[in-house]
């Protein structure tokens, strides 16, 4: 080990083209991956953007906005100790029939909206709320004004063969498959038409925000078929269904994958030059009798400094850039487990072209030094 | 046939010898280390086959250095080779301490050369970005011979021999050639092996530093015991060694230069190893 780091920071010239080709695979798969996360986050709004803290759900929910019916009763496995506020969630997918003409698919969101609710988004100020009572009214994010086809607040249009009206905006709600109508219970239901006590999600809020993953666990270990979820578990698992099942998850596969052929090839052919010019030096030791296998584990000795030299050098440049991004108004979303994925792939990335570069040891004949 | 004749003339040819090859192992009871016959070795086919070794003869014996010379092209390094387990020769038997090298497995023979054999090559081959005594201590380390605390007491102790101990931290572009020829007999003499083969060890350097090496090789052979076989250009190493070697177009002839029994004394006392 301590001869393989000698060497490269001895020929640190040499060396230093698959560092940097390491240090950027992992750059752009860390940016990347954090980059569409944060483009994903608005699929998880409703529930980030709520005061739940656990989600029930039926069994195979994927995601947030892909509910399906479950019994309004699931909401006595909410009574726990530690559980203050359980409530009755309605979502689902309507078509919206534009007054300009023409359709759009649109999320509607219902929810309890007392004082003291945690269903609804914190968005919805309490005269939002009071306009929201009334049969029939929902609320839209501004900036969808467009893609439903309307101007102004009071506008009316068709959901689902029912008359609906916009009674007020929010700011900043996007959304990725179809607009949201943020409304009461009682209206979803009239719109969604369930099964007769049957809701899409049950709500929980803990007295203590901690204690969610407890209460979580205790359910899942329940033999009923349920699924349950604290906030930022079921928010994660919206985001990452959406990333996988849409064709950004394939783009990002794909110039993940890119980035890291670059960064296998030039990590390849520096080790393999570093190894093809020691070839005399590693034949002498071969002659000595040294087996093949000492001289195989420097060269993937080195392979594995290459790797963590890369990136030790990447990290800083990750945070910078993630910084700046989030400054210039594009969300980078970096959790463990994305900064733990990265750079578990660029290490075996490295440590794979170290294992291609064990080519080279093949021209180590030591009968070529006698001449 | 020529060539054969005109050596009769001034050297003891070995194969024409009338006590044959056992000319040296009667009386005192020496036993060569090293032992090999009809070794024959060819390059290429048809118009551009070269044949480096006809029928080769030769034995080596314990505590003794011995000088292989003869011109260029003549099949010394080929020779070394076949004798030291590098490259298979076309025909023949290579004994070493009654090892039929060439009869072993791949492994059992890089085994062999691990437990026994050092070798100096032209050109010093040191890693750049080593220290010598990095240079030293990896052989050991790496052959499994000791472990980290003696490698470092043992390469310490080699490269004082060799007058390095302060060059020790100092990597091959800060020494001289001759210090870095003294690395590599270093390298080929740390393990103490029972044989070393050296082909042309003094090429690069000057008289004085050329003569350093070869009484390094000498001690090396008269002080550890070892087998030496040393290829070299130089007629002036002939006063330092033992026994003389003439390869010429293939075929061996031991020189009378430095006929054996003037060095008998030394090799009784090797015969104790
Ligand atoms: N791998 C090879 N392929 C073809 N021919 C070879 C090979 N190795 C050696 N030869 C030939 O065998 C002959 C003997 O070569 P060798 O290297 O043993 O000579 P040498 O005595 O060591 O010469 P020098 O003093 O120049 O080093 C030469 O004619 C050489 O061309
Ligand atoms: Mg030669």
């Amino acid at each position: 080990m301590s001869y393989s780091l000698a060497t490269l920071w001895y020929e640190r010239q040499r060396y230093l083209p698959g560092v940097l080709a390491v240090g950027f695979s992992c750059l752009l798969i860390a940016l990347q991956c954090g980059l569409l996360l944060g483009l994903f986050s608005i699929t998880s709004i409703p529930i980030d953007e709520s005061g739940a803290d656990i989600w029930i759900g039926h069994p195979e929910v994927p995601s947030v906005d892909l509910g399906r019916p479950i019994p309004d009763k699931w909401m006595s496995f909410l009574a726990q100790p530690e559980v203050e506020i359980i409530e009755p969630f309605m979502e689902g997918f309507g078509y919206w029939v534009k007054p300009t003409g023409g359709m759009e698919l649109v999320l509607i969101i219902g929810s309890q909206l007392g004082p003291g609710a945690i269903g609804p988004v914190r968005q919805l100020t309490a005269e939002h709320r009071t306009l929201l009572s009334e049969e029939m009214s929902v609320v839209v994010d501004e900036g969808e004004f467009g893609r439903l086809g309307i101007t102004k607040i009071g506008a009316t249009a068709e959901v689902i063969g029912r008359q609906v009206r916009v009674v007020g905006t929010v700011r900043g709600l996007k959304s990725l498959a179809g607009p949201y109508l943020f409304c009461s219970l009682h209206t979803a239901k009239q719109l969604l038409r369930p099964p007769a006590d049957q809701v899409t999600f049950i709500l929980g809020k803990c007295y203590k925000k901690e204690d969610a993953q407890k209460v979580v666990d205790r359910l899942q270990a329940y033999p009923h078929k349920i699924s349950a979820f604290t906030s930022d578990g079921f928010s994660l698992r919206s985001r990452l269904h959406w990333l996988l099942k849409t064709k950004a998850g394939i783009a990002l596969g794909l110039a993940a994958a890119l980035g890291l052929l670059v960064g296998a090839v030039v990590t390849y052919q520096t080790l393999y030059a570093a190894t093809a010019a020691s070839l005399k030096e590693y034949a002498v030791l071969r002659a000595l009798g040294i087996p093949r296998w000492r001289m195989a584990l420097t060269v993937l000795a080195q392979s594995f400094w290459v790797g963590l030299f890369g990136i030790c050098l990447a990290v800083p440049f990750i945070l910078i850039l993630a910084t700046v991004g989030n400054d210039a108004g594009a969300k980078v979303l970096l959790p463990w487990w994305l900064w733990t994925g990265a750079i578990t792939v660029t290490m075996t990335t490295a440590l794979v072209s170290g294992l291609l570069a064990l080519r080279s040891l093949r021209l180590v004949e030591p009968a070529t030094l006698l001449r | 046939m020529a060539t054969a004749d005109r050596y009769n003339t001034c050297f003891v040819d070995l194969q024409t010898h009338p006590k044959g090859l056992s000319m040296y192992n009667d009386g005192n009871g020496v036993i060569p280390t090293l032992r090999a016959w009809g070794l024959t070795k060819t390059f290429g086919a048809g118009d551009v086959m070269t044949t480096a070794l006809r029928d080769v003869s030769i034995e080596l014996y314990p505590g003794q250095l011995s000088l292989l010379m003869g011109p260029s092209g003549s099949g010394k390094s080929t020779l070394l080779a076949a004798l030291s387990g590098l490259l298979r020769p076309d025909s023949g038997r290579v004994l070493c301490l009654e090892h039929d090298i060439w009869a072993l497995s791949e492994k059992q023979r890089e085994h062999f050369r691990l437990k026994h054999c050092g070798f100096i090559f032209q050109g010093y081959n040191l890693f750049p970005a080593l220290t010598a005594r990095q240079q030293l201590e990896m052989v050991l380390r790496w052959s499994g011979i000791s472990g980290w605390r003696e490698a470092r007491q043992r390469t310490d102790a080699i490269l004082d021999l060799l007058g390095l101990s302060k060059k020790a931290k100092l990597r091959p572009n800060q020494l001289s050639g001759g210090e870095k020829q003294r690395v590599a007999i270093g390298r080929a003499l740390i393990k103490e092996p029972s044989f070393c083969f050296a082909d042309e060890p003094t090429a690069a350097l000057d008289w004085k530093h050329g003569e350093q090496v070869i009484e390094l090789l000498r001690a090396a052979a008269h002080d550890g015991g070892a087998t030496i076989l040393v290829v070299a250009h130089d007629s002036r190493l002939i006063p330092h060694v033992d026994r003389v070697f003439h390869l010429e177009d293939g075929v061996l002839v031991e020189g009378i230069e430095r006929p054996l029994s003037l060095v008998a004394g030394d090799t009784a006392v090797a015969a104790e190893y």
